[in-house]
């Protein structure tokens, strides 16, 4: 038997104050009787009637002594460790997210999990002549991970808990509910056991039907400030300087003060005084001057619950002028917008393209089918490529625009009201490209990468429609030049989400032939990755951390960011229940103390003598 | 009346006579028979005539067959002293109503019977009376000392009304002082509780001793026989002042009872094997009842 409460112990010293009570004299209620004599003798009898009248008479004092402690040892919190469950199976999850490792309980939610974790393993039931129960030990990090397959090897699964180390991604648990599900499928006393704060977890779309899930909540509070987003774009005013955009969230329920630094390689450039509201998500922007190519780090001080989020860095090239060939019959409006999408813009106008010699960064064809199909990112204004749909392409009269996807950052800014279209083409909706604007017969607007190409396909002639009048349209042409240019997806290539995996094509980077990578971690470890002749794309999984990972590809450095940047990460108020598909929700439980600790009985023991002992003074004096 | 007793009562009371094993011994006339030849219609027997006889007994009758003088004897009537023993300790206030009360009211109708059957009566109370009415108190004890007649009954019963009772009690020496004071021996009827720390053995022997026809009557408060305080009390004795503390239940109060009446059963058998008549009453018992049935019925008066 051990004891959560100790402490109460020391309540062990009012003992001898019931006994004192007991040495001090009783006051008693004063009577004048006509005479003592008949009292003597009823003493005198009864005493010599009962032989046990000396123990009798302390009996009240051992009754407050034994509920005196009894009322300690419930104080005390005595528990045995085990009965956990009676499930035969149990999964265990830990969530290895990047909000497990605030520092609310000490010394991190994680840390504390994974305590609540080896209890459980230590209530599980492997002796002799028992039913075995067996146990299944995961991780949910950047990715569900089984640590330990099912087992009832204490040891083995006390190693795999042990060895879990938190991570800095977001929570995966959807995935490792799915994984669990199929698990204990057809195991009828399967139980999960979900060892988590609650925070960053969606399982709105997760029905689990059969999955029996104790949800085990750690955490207290939510005193964390955090950067949950962060930009890098030229400066619109000054074009040679470079703004940073990032959003600073403050979830703790009291204003913050924090300063905001922004480094660049590491030299600080910048500093700002930040007061944040309480649960409000504060803008920031800081400009700064950029010559080379390198890495801004933005940087929260203060002291906050998670560390984690109080960095965020991005890889920021030098931006290039971006080559833009319009291939049209002519329109102005287009030519106009083209000219206004970026400061640095370089437009070229033709009337076809035939020689695939001729470079750009962008194509853009305006209903204009070229003789050569150019091989960078197009935007295709009501032209299409064979490739790109399947047959047959028709055509539809006055497509009304039902939706449009405006959460796409090509859409940003940019609505569809009051727009009125003549003439379309009817295509299905291609595999390769999400449809951003719809009418009931067929996908309008349509964006997405074919092999390596970025396309933006507008399945109608602009000019046959009343968009170039609205304001939408020379804002959707400048984010479709941003997301079109290979300098955005290249910056987009280095800027990772922490647990993401870094892809990197070897042939853009002169990395074909090498025989070997290496790989500089955000702690300073060194990994070299041997690469042969077949290697296209070296792909290095081991991300979980946040900071900047550096690949040396022969004399080539590429200098890739991870980062959580994450509002439901950040936001680490722990959650008392988790909506689970769309009627359940799972309440935490209390570590199942229901079971291990004892105290109910002391209490009610306690209770039992008190009671016995208010019969007794009663029967003696009522 | 006095309050103590009713005129129905008395009344009633005129009918009866008190019953005496012995014979008289006292030297004053009354209406007992005694052992003495006297002066009375009750023959008793003849004896030779001496000179200096009265002639007026003579036996002519036998004279004058016989033709020798015989004295004819007749048996003398003799009064009954009565004696009272009043306890009039601080330990008779208690009870409602009081045992004092019941004390003063079995003496004012014993005595009132015994002043109709022209017996002398004295009450004897004690401890003695102390404190500011002192003077007072001792007067009318003084009074109750020797009361003889039928017409006196006024004065006695007003006397006895007048007795107050406080102080401690030294029961068996009062008995003592009683038997030893005592010219002629009678019935003697001691009223108290009994309930002295000495114990009663030695007063009753000495009463028994000095040849007293001796009739006990214990008066106990219902509070006595049945406590009504509970709880942790500390008991001090109104007469001697000892503190007795005591823890007490309703759970316990049977065995309580059954201490009682074990004192009560010990001193009723002591009683019984000296020849003393024993009664046990409450202080709330009706006194009709226990005048005219209880009484009657052990054959203390007829």
């Amino acid at each position: 038997m051990n004891f959560l409460a100790p402490a109460a112990f020391a309540f062990a010293a009012t003992l001898p104050v019931v006994v004192l009570f007991y040495l001090l004299k009783r006051k008693r209620v004063v009577r004048v009787v006509p005479s003592t004599l008949l009292w003597q003798r009823f003493l005198a009898e009864t005493q010599a009637s009962a032989p046990l009248q000396r123990l009798r008479r302390n009996w009240l004092l051992w009754f407050q002594l034994l509920l005196l402690a009894l009322m300690i040892l419930a104080l005390t919190r005595p528990y045995f460790s085990g009965q956990a469950g009676e499930a035969g199976l149990q999964v265990l999850i830990l969530d290895a997210s990047a909000s497990m490792q605030s520092t609310d309980v000490t010394p991190s939610r994680f840390e504390a999990a994974r305590a609540g974790a080896l209890k459980l393993v230590d209530g599980l039931k492997t002796g002799f002549g028992e039913r075995n129960q067996q146990m299944l030990v995961m991780v949910a990090g950047a990715n569900a991970e089984v640590r330990q397959s099912a087992t009832s090897e204490k040891a083995a699964l006390r190693r795999a808990i042990t060895e879990a180390q938190v991570t800095d991604s977001t929570t995966r648990l959807a995935e490792a509910l799915r994984v669990a599900e199929t698990l204990t499928r057809d195991r009828a006393d399967a139980e999960v056991h979900l060892f988590s704060d609650g925070a960053g977890i969606d399982l709105s779309e997760f029905a689990a039907k059969e999955l029996r899930l104790v949800y085990h909540r750690v955490g207290v509070r939510s005193e964390n400030a955090g950067i949950v987003a962060m930009d890098v774009k030229a400066n619109p005013e000054n074009p040679a300087q470079r703004a940073v955009f990032a959003a600073i969230a403050n979830y703790s329920s009291a204003a913050r003060e924090v300063r905001v630094e922004l480094l660049f390689d590491g030299e600080l450039r910048e500093t700002r005084n930040l007061s944040l509201g309480p649960t409000n998500t504060t803008p920031v922007a800081l400009v700064t001057a950029q010559d080379r190519d390198g890495v801004f780090t933005l940087r929260l001080t203060g002291k906050d619950d998670l560390p984690a989020d109080d960095e965020a860095r991005l890889v920021s090239l030098l931006p290039q002028p971006v080559h833009v060939l319009l291939v049209t019959k002519g329109n102005r409006f287009l030519e106009k917008a083209l000219k206004a999408a970026a400061p640095n813009l370089e437009l070229a106008v033709v009337s076809d393209y035939t020689d695939l010699a001729t470079k750009a960064d962008v194509y853009v064809l305006d209903d204009v089918a070229p003789t050569r199909w150019p091989e960078g990112n197009v935007l295709a204004l009501n032209v299409a490529a064979t490739n790109w749909f399947a047959a047959p392409v028709g055509e539809i009269e006055n497509p009304a625009i039902v939706d449009w996807r405006n959460t796409h950052p090509l859409l940003r800014f940019v609505t569809f009201d009051n727009v009125q279209i003549a003439r379309a083409m009817a295509v299905k909706p291609p595999t390769w490209g999400v449809s951003l604007v719809d009418s009931p017969q067929s996908p309008l607007i349509v964006a997405g990468e074919l092999g390596r190409q970025r396309i933006v396909w507008v399945g109608f002639d602009a000019l046959q429609s009343t968009w170039p009048l609205r304001i939408g349209f020379p804002i959707f042409v400048a984010n479709a030049i941003d997301w079109l240019n290979p300098a955005t997806a290249k910056a987009e290539l280095f800027s990772l989400r922490a647990g993401e995996a870094i892809r990197l094509p070897l042939g853009d980077f002169g990395g074909t032939g090498l025989t070997s990578a290496k790989l500089t971690r955000p702690d300073g470890s060194e990994r070299v990755v041997k690469l042969d002749a077949q290697t296209r794309e070296l792909v290095f999984g081991e991300t979980s951390r946040q900071g900047v990972y550096r690949v040396t590809l022969g004399t080539n450095r590429l200098t890739f960011a991870s980062n959580l940047l994450d509002s439901q990460e950040s936001n680490i108020r722990p959650r008392d229940s988790l909506q689970v598909g769309k009627y359940t929700e799972v309440t935490a439980t209390r570590q199942k103390r229901a079971d291990l600790e004892y105290w109910r009985w002391f209490a009610l023991g306690a209770l039992a003598v008190m009671m016995l002992e208010w019969w007794w003074y009663h029967r003696r004096t009522a | 009346m006095s309050g103590l007793i009713t005129v129905d009562l008395l009344r009633r009371l005129e009918q009866l006579q008190l019953l005496s094993a012995r014979r008289a011994k006292s030297s004053l006339k009354g209406e007992r028979r005694s052992r003495a030849r006297g002066l009375s219609v009750e023959f008793a027997d003849h004896r030779n005539y001496v000179s200096g006889d009265d002639l007026r007994y003579l036996d002519w009758n036998l004279y004058g067959r016989l033709d020798r003088l015989f004295l004819k004897l007749y048996e003398e009537e003799r009064e009954l002293p009565v004696r009272i023993f009043l306890d009039a300790s601080a330990s008779m206030t208690f009870g409602e109503p009081s045992k004092f009360l019941l004390a003063r009211q079995l003496a004012a109708a014993v005595g009132y019977v015994a002043l109709c059957g022209f017996d002398r009566v004295s009450v004897v109370a004690f401890p003695e009376a102390t404190g500011e009415t002192a003077a007072r108190e001792t007067a009318v004890r003084g009074a109750l000392r020797a009361v003889r007649g039928k017409k006196a009954s006024m004065g006695y019963f007003q006397n006895l009304a007048a007795l107050t009772a406080g102080g401690a009690a030294d029961f068996n020496a009062a008995l003592k002082r009683g038997a030893m004071e005592a010219r002629q021996t009678g019935v003697a009827i001691v009223l108290s509780d009994f309930l002295d720390p000495a114990g009663y053995e030695a007063g009753l022997t000495a009463l028994i001793g000095r040849g007293f026809q001796v009739h006990a009557v214990q008066i106990l408060a219902p509070e006595e026989i049945q406590p009504t305080s509970f709880g942790d009390l500390r008991l001090i004795d109104s007469e001697t002042g000892v503190e007795q503390e005591v823890t007490f239940g309703k759970f316990r109060l049977a065995a309580y009872q059954q201490s009682v009446a074990n004192y009560v059963q010990r001193l009723r058998e002591y009683c019984r094997a000296r020849g003393v008549r024993f009664f046990s009453v409450s202080s709330a018992t009706d006194l009709s009842v226990l005048l005219l049935k209880q009484l009657r019925a052990q054959e203390v008066w007829a």
